[in-house]
């Protein structure tokens, strides 16, 4: 019982926990930079960029013009959004290797024509290959007036998607331009990230960082986890009385084995060392082997599951396994006060006299 | 040895005093056979308690070779117990999850008497017997195994307490037999209502109603 609530409890908390951990992981390119759009004035991101360009505390590497179209990508709560990137091709070989990336298979978008890189994730994820359509127009939320082409792969952890700017200046509104700049290095982007929001707060721009996304991603399941914690309480409480239940009617079965020991000469404190070893052996050995229940499963739903869709699953997530841990904590005070009282009274020479069993 | 002086048990049984020993003085002698004889709820098992430091008086002493048994702590009395005392009770008691061998050991934790745990078993014809657990035994062989159990360690006393009720006639006479044929320089304290069970004894008392009569 021990072993499969534990099992239950970090399973489920795992499983609830690759929800955020999606989310971070599948916009985690967003690490790289710090993307603005203007608000109401299509007119302001050369404003916008001069700013971040001659004000940066930051040295830059490169500032690039993009445009964004959408896409879906499929997680294992359902379809979330994500941006196909317009690029210039003189900026998507730096873009490939600030995501550590490069294209493994096919080649790079030509201007202009309804073609796209997308990366090995989002390959897996999508089920597309070279080839493969990523947006057509008879989809809404992958919409695009023609179907763009997969024509090259690159690798790499990351997700992400880009085609030529000028397909997307062609085909898709709105009319905006957006801008991304990256920090010369990567240890300076969270600074660069944190001074662009500061600095264009309250202005008609929007500003996306990565550490937005971890906030809201945090925050997004908050309710979630309370929820959870409230069924896995009552889960531990109903476990816990089982088990006090269950200790309980085994030591009472124990009891002629005790009284005969203690009448025979071992001390009511040796005895109860051993039978709090055993215990404590045996919950700890319970959550041990309920850990590693549900680590095998685990792993068996991620290369089973998860990774065949890209989707993220931390099979040592030691948090979701910390989960488990007022199970054997429970138990084992339960246990504690169960001993206690059976030995508090005990009369070896009633057990003896057989008149207590 | 064993020496009781003016020993008596009081105990409440659902609000009424019940005197199970009354002011009993009595010597046990090393080596000594000492039978004591008496109905059911003559307080014959209490005394028996009484000096083997499994009960404490109510009022007077009991000695254990000139200290005061009640004066000790429990841990030394149940050191007292486990070293120097060897017991058979009414109802052959054995650890379900033992063998017969394992069950004769457990009266000596920790030391290594396996070789003397089965020449015990042997004498006492269970050499057939001792990798058995005991739902695999008849009630005498596990009374016997209760017997090897008592004498482990060759104790200074060995008490019985009616260790042939739970047999029949010729079982019950058998066990009384190795019992008292193994139990060495040891003395031997038997409490029985029949006195046939007590042939071979030097010594039997008679109790009534707490008290030795005779």
């Amino acid at each position: 019982m021990i072993v499969l609530a534990v099992m239950l409890i970090a399973g489920i908390v795992s499983l609830i926990n690759s929800i955020p951990l999606s989310i971070k992981v599948i916009y985690a390119y967003s690490k790289q930079y710090v993307a603005v759009t203007p608000r109401g004035n299509p007119f302001l991101t050369p404003l916008f960029m001069k700013v971040v360009e001659e004000e940066s505390p930051v040295e830059l590497e490169r500032v690039m013009v993009i445009r964004g179209s959408g896409v879906e990508v499929k997680s294992i709560v359902g379809n979330w959004p994500f941006v196909v990137l317009g690029l210039e091709h003189s900026d998507m070989d730096y873009y490939l290797d600030r995501m550590s990336s490069e294209v493994v298979e096919g080649r790079l978008p030509e201007a202009g024509k309804p073609e796209a890189v997308i990366s090995e994730t989002m390959s897996r994820n999508l089920g597309l290959g070279i080839g493969g359509i990523l947006q057509k127009p008879d989809e809404a939320e992958s919409f695009s007036p023609m179907p763009v082409k997969v024509v090259g792969i690159a690798d790499g952890e990351n997700w992400f998607a880009f085609t030529s700017i000028e397909y997307q200046l062609e085909n898709h509104f709105p009319n905006i331009d957006a801008f991304m700049a990256f920090a010369k290095s990567p240890a300076d982007q969270l600074k660069l990230d944190n001074w662009t929001e500061e600095q264009l707060a309250g202005q008609n721009a929007q500003v996306f960082t990565y550490r937005q996304l971890e906030e809201q991603a945090d925050t997004m399941f908050t309710i979630l986890y309370q929820i959870l914690n409230v069924v896995i309480g009552t889960l531990v409480v109903v476990i816990t009385l089982m088990m006090g239940m269950l200790i309980n009617i085994f030591l009472s079965q124990r009891v002629q084995e005790f009284g005969l020991l203690q009448a025979l000469g071992y001390t009511k404190r040796g005895l109860l060392r051993r039978v709090l070893v055993e215990t404590t052996i045996f919950v700890v050995g319970g959550w041990f082997l309920g850990l590693a229940v549900a680590f095998g499963l685990l792993n068996l739903v991620k290369v089973v599951l998860m990774d065949p869709k890209a989707f993220a699953l931390d099979t040592t997530d030691w948090s979701a396994y910390s989960y488990s841990l007022p199970v054997p904590v429970a138990i084992f005070v339960v246990s504690l006060v169960t001993v206690w009282v059976k030995f508090k009274k005990f009369d070896p020479v009633g057990i003896v006299e057989r008149r207590l069993v | 040895m064993i020496s009781l002086e003016r020993v008596s048990l009081v105990y409440e049984d659902h609000g009424r005093e019940v005197h199970a020993c009354r002011e009993v003085t009595l010597d046990v002698q090393p080596g000594e056979f000492l039978g004591i004889l008496g109905p059911s709820g003559s307080g014959k098992s209490s005394l028996l308690y009484l000096m083997s430091g499994l009960k404490v008086p109510t009022s007077g002493s009991v000695h254990w070779r000139g200290d005061d048994l009640a004066g000790m702590g429990d841990e030394v009395r149940a050191q007292i117990r486990l070293k120097e005392f060897g017991f058979v009770f009414q109802y052959p008691y054995l650890i379900g999850y033992l063998t017969a061998l394992e069950n004769v050991l457990v009266a000596l934790p920790g030391e290594d008497r396996v070789s003397e745990a089965e020449r015990l078993l042997t004498a006492l014809g269970l050499s057939e017997h001792m990798r058995r657990y005991p739902h695999q035994l008849s009630g005498g062989q596990k009374q016997r195994v209760c017997v090897a159990r008592a004498l482990l360690g060759s104790p200074a006393a060995v008490f019985a307490d009616e260790p042939t009720a739970a047999l029949d006639h010729t079982s019950g006479r058998g066990v009384m037999g190795l019992l008292n044929e193994h139990r060495g320089a040891g003395a031997l304290v038997v409490v029985t209502h029949d006195p046939v069970m007590l042939e071979g004894a030097d010594r039997v008392i008679e109790m009534e109603d707490g008290a030795i009569v005779s």
